[in-house]
């Protein structure tokens, strides 16, 4: 899926932000892509499909954010948007209980439908409201680790954490891409196919060592 | 005659022309002067002609109106199915003759494609008219990829492969669809992977390159794997269409879709995107399908960003595209869909811009396909109404006019005035109710009235002024007493006349 080939090659990621209408969704990944907050001079026409070049470690990654609709009526069309994406960026709001539990469905239905080959972050934004935390960081990270998922902490508003989130699933998403190459053993052609994601047998026995890639990376 | 008999006491006056216009008239002119009798003449001829021809044309009317409603109740419905039934067979003579004509054309392609198209062009079949269109079409792209590819050193290699594939494809015609997607994505990975290697593109050159191939092979191949016969993509496309149709009564407020047609460019965007969506089905290459879609979504953020002053967000986005599908109905949607999911490269569709609006598409139409009463913040029973057309919904009359587009600002009207005239007809019920009342009471007034002068009849009898008439005519003194009573002037008459003796 990831079009990661041979050395040289650019990687191409899709990553789908997902979680409750109003946890910052749209905030992070704007401040991540253009630095923006609550700009009041605004150039950006959207904030639901954004692009970020990254170099990591010498190999040039293209990173594609895909914002998704949160509301409550549009969850049935989840599947749709994380179709065939490397990663998924799962935020819910540190001072509402009730977006840490909508996360944690996501995480189930995520695991169920694509196995281990997505890598999760869970994002506890706002935490510029700290006082008002309605969700421990405790209970947060233990979940993190038992879905292997990675657990942050992000701030929007104040531009924390959020560089740092994407950096790390970027490294994640490369590993994963590298360890599906070498299991497939470096054939361009057989990558190809792996493009369409036709060979869904072949994908089953990758996806525990992918797994165990997120979880230790 | 009597002027005849006149004649005979001549009198100066009686000569003169009966208009008073001082010269002397003619009997034979009926007593006008020559110049008065003409124009009296002339008048009455052009009134004569006049009613002629309306009688005339009383009668024709009569007659065809008469014939016609004859004529229709006897053909109205055999003319208009046979008609249709026509048509129908026209059409499918029409794909099949077209089918024909490709199919005898495309295998011998073994000369350069241009000259087939050529001759498909001359040949002489007149109902061809959209393979004659389609062949343009494709020599157009041909050349156009000939052209893209002469300054590449693989260029020839390129199109030799491509054109093999796509000659390979005709005689594929009856697999299923999935098989044929499987087979150009397939074609696809390989050539872009040989690009990649062997002739050691970089990769925005053979994603441009791969943009080309694409374009070729699917303008040529379009007629034959757009909405093929195997699949139910019609069925599919007639299924959404109705769909939609019977969801017109859904408004911005229901789908809290953050756009404010008020605004002048508002609406104009959204006018855009409304055509940009519709034009999609016009297209012939998945990427230029997809480039609707992404003007579409363009025209949205647009609207969205004037009316909240910020960067659209997906909350704000999916829900105003369904609003946009809604109002569009684009034709042929689930054949696109599928053609482009089938047939786009997939690396566009995968990560591209390009494929995130796409996606948003394909949520709203899977939205749209499952809508219920919930997810319109509405109960169940007012969504069956709703669907079922018993009812529409209620027009908040203070934000009525905030969801105005021109159309349901007519809409609007059109439910003022259904107000109205139901208002008109309460009352008018109230008037015919409080008119028959009266009517009663007048009835029961005069009854009572009669009633009543009976019974002051009854006790006190009508005294007679005559008493000696009472006593006489005995049984009817009011009708004797009435009669003299009448003839008061009598007194004032002479005697009557007696026949008088004359004697001698």
């Amino acid at each position: 899926m990831a079009a990661g080939g041979t050395g040289g090659r650019t990687y191409s990621f899709k990553v789908v932000l997902l979680g409750e209408g109003c946890v910052g969704k749209t905030s992070l990944v704007l401040r991540y892509c253009e630095n923006k907050f609550n700009d009041k001079h605004i150039t950006t026409l959207q904030a639901s499909f954004l692009t970020k070049k990254l170099n990591i470690t010498g190999k040039r990654v293209n990173l594609a954010i895909w914002d998704t609709a949160g509301q409550e009526r549009f969850h049935a069309l989840g599947p749709i948007y994380y179709r065939d994406s490397n990663g998924a960026v799962l935020v819910y709001d540190i001072t509402d209980e009730d977006s840490f539990q909508k996360v944690k469905n996501w995480v189930k239905e995520l695991r169920k439908m694509l196995g281990n080959e997505i890598c999760l972050c869970i994002v506890g934004n706002k935490i510029d409201l700290d006082k008002d935390r309605h969700v421990s960081v405790e209970e947060a990270e233990s979940y993190a680790e038992s879905v292997g998922a990675k657990h942050y902490h992000s701030s929007a508003k104040l531009n924390k954490g959020i560089e740092e989130l994407f950096l790390d699933l970027c490294k994640r998403m490369m590993e994963t891409a590298q360890a599906e190459e070498r299991l497939k053993g470096n054939g361009a052609s057989q990558s190809a196919s792996s493009r369409r994601g036709v060979q869904i047998v072949d994908d089953e026995p990758q996806a525990t060592p992918a797994g165990g890639c997120c979880s230790s990376g | 005659m009597t002027s005849q008999r006149r004649g005979i006491h001549l009198d100066q006056s009686e000569l003169l022309c009966k208009k008073g216009c001082g010269f002397y008239g003619n009997t034979g002119w009926q007593g006008l002067c020559s110049k008065c009798w003409r124009e009296e003449n002339q008048r009455e001829k052009q009134k004569q002609i006049q009613e002629d021809w309306a009688l005339a044309e009383r009668l024709q009317k009569e007659e065809e109106e008469a014939y016609a409603s004859r004529h229709q109740k006897a053909q109205s419905q055999p003319t208009i199915t046979p008609f249709s039934k026509f048509e129908e067979r026209k059409t499918k003579e029409k794909s099949s003759k077209v089918n024909t004509v490709t199919k005898f054309f495309t295998p011998s392609t073994k000369t350069p494609s241009k000259k087939d198209a050529f001759e498909a062009q001359s040949s002489p079949s007149p109902s061809s008219s959209t393979s004659r269109h389609s062949s343009v079409d494709s020599d157009h792209a041909t050349r156009e990829f000939i052209d893209f590819l002469k300054p590449l050193k693989s260029g020839r290699e390129i199109f030799k492969q491509c054109r093999a594939f796509t000659e390979s494809m005709v005689y594929k015609r009856d697999m299923a669809a999935d098989e044929l997607s499987e087979c150009v994505q397939d074609f696809y990975q390989n050539l872009s992977d040989r690009l990649h290697t062997q002739f050691k593109g970089s990769s925005e050159h053979v994603e441009s390159v791969m943009d080309e191939v694409e374009k070729y092979m699917m303008t040529r191949l379009y007629k034959e794997v757009f909405c093929p016969e195997t699949t139910d993509d019609e069925k599919k496309d007639l299924a959404i269409q109705k769909r939609i149709r019977a969801l017109h009564w859904v408004t911005i407020e229901m789908l809290c879709v953050p756009v404010d047609e008020e605004i002048a460019e508002v609406s104009d965007s959204v006018v855009k995107a409304i055509t940009d969506v519709i034009e999609m089905d016009s297209k012939c290459v998945p990427k230029e399908k997809l480039a609707c879609i992404t003007l579409c979504s363009k025209h949205i953020f647009n609207a969205i960003k004037i009316t909240k002053k910020e960067a659209a967000s997906a909350d704000d986005f999916l829900p105003t595209l369904i609003y946009i599908v809604l109002k569009a109905n684009p034709p042929r949607l689930q054949s696109n869909i599928q053609y482009i999911t089938r047939f786009s490269n997939p690396s566009r569709l995968m990560t591209g811009e390009d494929g995130y609006y796409f996606t948003n598409l394909c949520c709203a139409v899977a939205f749209i396909e499952k809508l219920d009463g919930q997810s319109l913040n509405l109960s169940a029973e007012e969504f069956e109404l709703y669907m079922s057309g018993q009812a529409s919904p209620q027009r908040p009359q203070s934000t009525g006019a905030a969801s105005c587009s021109p159309g349901s600002s007519a809409l609007g009207q059109v439910h003022e005035r259904l107000d109205l005239l139901a208002g008109l007809g309460e009352r008018q019920e109230q008037v015919m109710e409080k008119a028959r009342q009266l009517e009663s009471d007048l009835i029961d007034w005069s009854d009572d009235v009669e009633q009543k002068v009976q019974s002051v009849l009854e006790s006190f009898p009508p005294e007679t002024q005559n008493p000696t008439a009472t006593t006489a005519s005995g049984t009817t003194p009011a009708a004797s007493s009435a009669i003299d009573s009448d003839n008061v002037e009598n007194e004032h008459l002479p005697p009557p006349l007696q026949p008088q003796v004359f004697a001698g």
